[in-house]
């Protein structure tokens, strides 16, 4: 781990370094929405630190995006000709926040697991992630309940660099090979960071920990009880599944949802393969062949997205649950029934 | 690069706000606007996934004209060309009246403007209708009657949160429509009382305090007998802000429509409030279709007359809908296969544009720009995200040419234009040509003004018998299945799933019929009868049965020829009394 200083003036120098060799994406406002768009410099420091202020869309996006072209095909004569879409060059993510880091660390492992998904991977591998923490979560973040930040620790290997804001300049945290080339771009412009800069980050941090709104997300721990020990009455799935409009919101925009769909796409001699995200809503998406559908009922829809999220995911194969606290569901959600809400109510 | 393109969804009459995400010409998502008032960050199934039927293969993307049974691709000046030769042949030996046309709620504002010129100053016809006729054309006759031409921005979605009572007709009219639907469930939370009143649901969701177990068309009766309703509940309906809720593509007929609104409306406390009345549609320009003069003028045939066996009409200008989807009777189909001359101007290939002459390619909503109008009265930019798809072209530079090819002129250009026209021409459509529409949240029309005299409408009474079932038919020419856009998203099609033709009835009567699974059932009312498969539903309330109206051929049998209701001057199947018995 090294640990540099980067002056707030000497940002756009560095960007500007960057994006002479590969993408730089960092938060850029579109109307009033924020998008990670390409920036050759001029960053919004508003919205690369300070308050959390989140994109409308997790980073998932970048590796996983909401439609994708698999392979283009084409007959010639008996045959099929497949063409797969280029993939970009590297890019640097500049200014992800620490629940959307967390939860591309969480799609890779899925996305390894059993089977590497390569048009995953080959826009994984092309990102480096520099991780802005938070110093000021705001009203709907509930991350401290995730391990979803608002820091990410030090020591894990979730991101490439994380900055810490120290009002003037940012710690760099700087820890894998990608995020040391990121620095050598323009070296002059990092110090070596002092004890007491470490010392600031951790007040900051202990500070950014407890600054977070009294909510429901403090019996996550009950939650998890209570749904893994089946100690949720179906009467209350399905008082919840009633709120629940089947709109698909908050898979899309969690960072840790992973599911999707394939279609094609045929005109004539040539088309291609697309995949989109799926959604756990939807009653399509288990209904069978012969019309049966074994989760055909929304409060059962709702069980099953939340035994998997709060239960199966955290102590079957991670060792964490399936949501990394950015709050976005509270956002997207028509019904009322975000993360915060279901586990307030599943705790009773 | 991915480009995000602000604009408004065109699923259906909400409006939310959303951005377009393209790439390399092709759509890829989409997300909401969170500094939107309707959306404020929330979309639907529909919405989520509208870019896939933005990607849609079955688009129509070249003139077509008849040859033969088949049809062969042409250039666009053949096209109109030889539609301007149908059109002056069939005016020159039947006059212009043998000539109709069809707008449509999925068409843009201008556009419409466009269509009811066309019909009204080029071709000379009063036969113009819009292919709402049999279903939301009975709520908006209503709401003309109480606030006149102009019906002004009748209701608000983001207030209906702080209603103190809303009356949900029809359970669709809340999970279907989720911009709704949310501020039903925040209005729960914050202590209103919610009220659903549908017939064909067994049990309502927890955060409704009462069920009125009673179709729309009889509503007005049992509201006014107050018939399993709690005391007090009513009252709310009268304090200001207190909503209503309804489907406008189902509500029919029209004296019923008129009477539930003007239930609400004599409540109320104060004669300067009016309820929050939000009449949804499927279809997302359904007022500004109505707006804009997509109707009859007087002595112009509405769509049903002129489908009539007897109707002197030949030719039909039919524009953006596939018409064969939504007529109610089996006769009016086959007399559209048997007109002399048939253009279609839409999107997709279809029934209609397979029977037609002419077929024209237009672009969709997200490949043109235009105004709609959504069921608050909000005219909002549509905006293109992306280009026409193949030699697609827009109305506003199609029917000028087709104009000329008639000998006539037509305003045309850029959509700005046109909007400048309509902000002159349709009352209360005068913030149409303002800055105000461009801006997110688009340019609310003018409050209503209720007509000095409200007109009153006889009540149907509520339908009940000991020994007999209720069958509803409810109006599913438009229900979501039947809709292109669905057909052409590959999730939505999965979540839509084409009814059978069957006849839905609860569970427990089924077992104590003795019925087994796809048995026949004989039903028999004073109009007719039918064997049709049952189909055992639990959420089907006991002694009711469904029967879809867009079965034609089976609500035919069992419901004779229907109503004609006297507003709208189109068919409609109220709810009947049957026997039921295994066949």
């Amino acid at each position: 781990m090294d640990r540099y200083i980067l002056r707030k003036e000497d940002v756009n120098r560095w960007v500007e370094a960057l994006a002479r060799t590969q993408e730089v994406l960092a938060p850029t406002r579109v109307e009033k929405e924020i998008f990670f768009a390409p920036t050759q410099m001029a960053v919004d420091l508003n919205l690369l630190s300070g308050t959390a202020t989140l994109p409308y869309l997790p980073a998932k996006d970048l590796v996983l995006p909401h439609s994708e072209n698999l392979f283009h095909f084409t007959r010639k004569g008996g045959d099929y000709e497949l063409t797969v879409p280029e993939e970009k060059k590297t890019a640097v993510v500049l200014g992800i926040r620490s629940c959307d880091t967390s939860g591309i660390y969480w799609l890779d492992k899925f996305y390894q697991e059993n089977f590497s998904d390569c048009y995953y991977w080959r826009r994984r591998n092309n990102l480096i992630l520099v991780t802005m923490a938070c110093n000021q979560p705001v009203k709907n973040c509930f991350c401290v309940c995730c391990e979803g930040g608002p820091f990410l620790d030090s020591e894990r290997d979730e991101f490439d660099i994380q900055l810490v804001d120290l009002q003037d300049s940012y710690l760099v945290e700087c820890k894998s090979s990608k995020g040391k080339a990121l620095i050598e771009a323009n070296p002059k412009l990092f110090a070596k960071a002092d004890p007491s800069a470490v010392k600031t980050r951790e007040a900051l941090e202990e500070k950014s920990r407890n600054s977070f709104q009294p909510d429901p997300t403090s019996y996550m721990s009950t939650a998890i009880r209570r749904i893994t020990s089946n100690a949720v009455t179906p009467e209350t799935w399905t008082e919840l599944g009633e709120k629940c409009f089947d709109c698909g919101g908050c898979a899309f925009v969690c960072p840790c949802c992973s599911c999707f769909g394939v279609g094609y796409l045929n005109e004539g001699e040539k088309g291609c393969h697309y995949r989109f995200w799926d959604s756990c809503d939807y009653s399509g998406f288990t209904r069978e062949v012969s019309g049966h559908n074994p989760r055909g009922e929304k409060g059962e829809r709702f069980k099953r997205r939340f035994f998997h999220k709060l239960s199966y995911q955290y102590l079957k194969r991670d060792g964490r649950i399936g949501c990394v606290g950015c709050g976005r569901c509270i956002t997207a959600c028509p019904g009322e029934v975000g993360m915060p809400t279901v586990v307030e109510r599943l705790r009773k | 690069m991915i480009k995000n393109t602000p604009t408004i969804c065109s699923f259906c009459s909400c409006g939310c706000g959303m951005f377009v995400r393209t790439q390399d010409g092709e759509a890829r998502g989409v997300i909401p606007s969170t500094t939107h008032p309707v959306s404020q960050g929330r979309l639907c199934h529909r919405g989520w996934n509208r870019f896939q039927n933005l990607r849609s293969v079955n688009r129509l993307v070249k003139p077509l004209v008849r040859e033969g049974e088949g049809m062969k691709e042409t250039g666009w000046n053949e096209a109109l060309k030889l539609s301007g030769e149908k059109i002056k042949d069939l005016i020159g030996r039947h006059g212009p009246e043998s000539i109709g046309v069809i707008g449509s709620p999925w068409l843009s504002n201008e556009d419409n403007y466009l269509v009811s010129l066309l019909a009204r100053q080029v071709i000379g016809t009063k036969n113009l209708d819009g292919s709402y006729r049999f279903g939301a054309a009975a709520a908006l006759s209503a709401l003309n009657q109480l606030f006149g031409e102009g019906i002004g921005a009748v209701g608000s979605i983001p207030a209906l949160k702080e209603s103190p009572a809303v009356l949900v007709v029809g359970r669709d009219a809340h999970r279907d429509f989720s911009p709704v639907g949310s501020r039903v469930v925040q209005a729960f939370q914050q202590g209103a009382q919610i009220i659903l009143a549908d017939a064909s649901a067994a049990k309502a969701d927890h955060f409704y305090k009462t069920l009125i177990p009673v179709p729309a068309d009889r509503l007005p009766a049992a509201l006014a007998a107050k018939r399993d309703i709690p005391l007090g509940v009513l009252d709310l309906l009268g304090k200001p802000g207190a909503g209503l809720v309804f489907v406008a593509d189902q509500l029919g007929p029209s004296a019923s429509a008129l009477a539930l609104i003007n239930y609400l409306i004599e409540r109320r406390a104060s004669a300067k409030d009016l309820p929050n009345l939000l009449a949804l549609s499927r279809s997302p320009n359904l007022r500004g279709a109505w707006d804009l003069g997509i109707r009859p003028p007087a002595g112009g045939l509405n769509l049903e007359e002129m489908l009539a066996p007897e109707s002197k009409v030949k030719g039909l200008l039919v524009f953006a809908e596939d018409l064969s989807v939504h007529l109610p009777k089996a006769a009016l189909l086959e007399k559209l296969k048997k007109l002399d001359f048939v253009l279609w101007a839409g999107r997709f290939k279809n029934d209609t544009a397979k029977l037609a002459h002419v077929v024209l390619p237009l672009p969709l909503f997200a490949e043109s720009e235009g105004t709609l109008t959504s069921c608050e009265g909000r005219i909002q930019l549509s905006r293109p995200a992306l280009s026409p798809r193949g030699e697609s072209r827009g109305l506003s530079e199609v029917l000028p040419e087709l104009a000329q090819a008639l000998g006539k002129s037509l305003p045309g250009g850029p959509a700005a234009a046109i909007r400048k026209e309509i902000g002159k021409a349709v009352p209360g459509y005068e913030k149409i040509t303002g800055p105000e529409v461009e801006s997110e949240a688009g340019a609310l029309l003018a409050p209503p003004r209720l007509a000095s005299a409200p007109p009153k409408s006889a009540v149907l009474p509520v339908l009940e018998s000991a020994d007999k079932f209720l069958l509803l038919i409810p109006n599913t020419l438009y229900a979501w299945e039947r809709n292109r856009m669905i057909a052409e998203s590959p999730v939505l099609y999965i979540e839509y799933q084409a009814e059978r033709p069957a006849l839905k009835m609860n569970l427990q009567d089924a077992k104590d019929f003795k019925f087994r699974p796809g048995e026949k059932a004989k039903i028999r009312s004073e109009r007719g009868e039918l064997q049709v498969a049952l189909q055992a539903d639990e959420g089907v309330p006991r002694r009711t049965l469904v029967l879809s109206s867009h079965f034609l051929n089976l609500v035919e049998s069992v419901a004779g020829k229907g109503e004609i209701d006297p507003v709208t001057r189109s068919v409609y199947f109220p709810s009947l009394l049957v026997t039921v018995e295994k066949a």
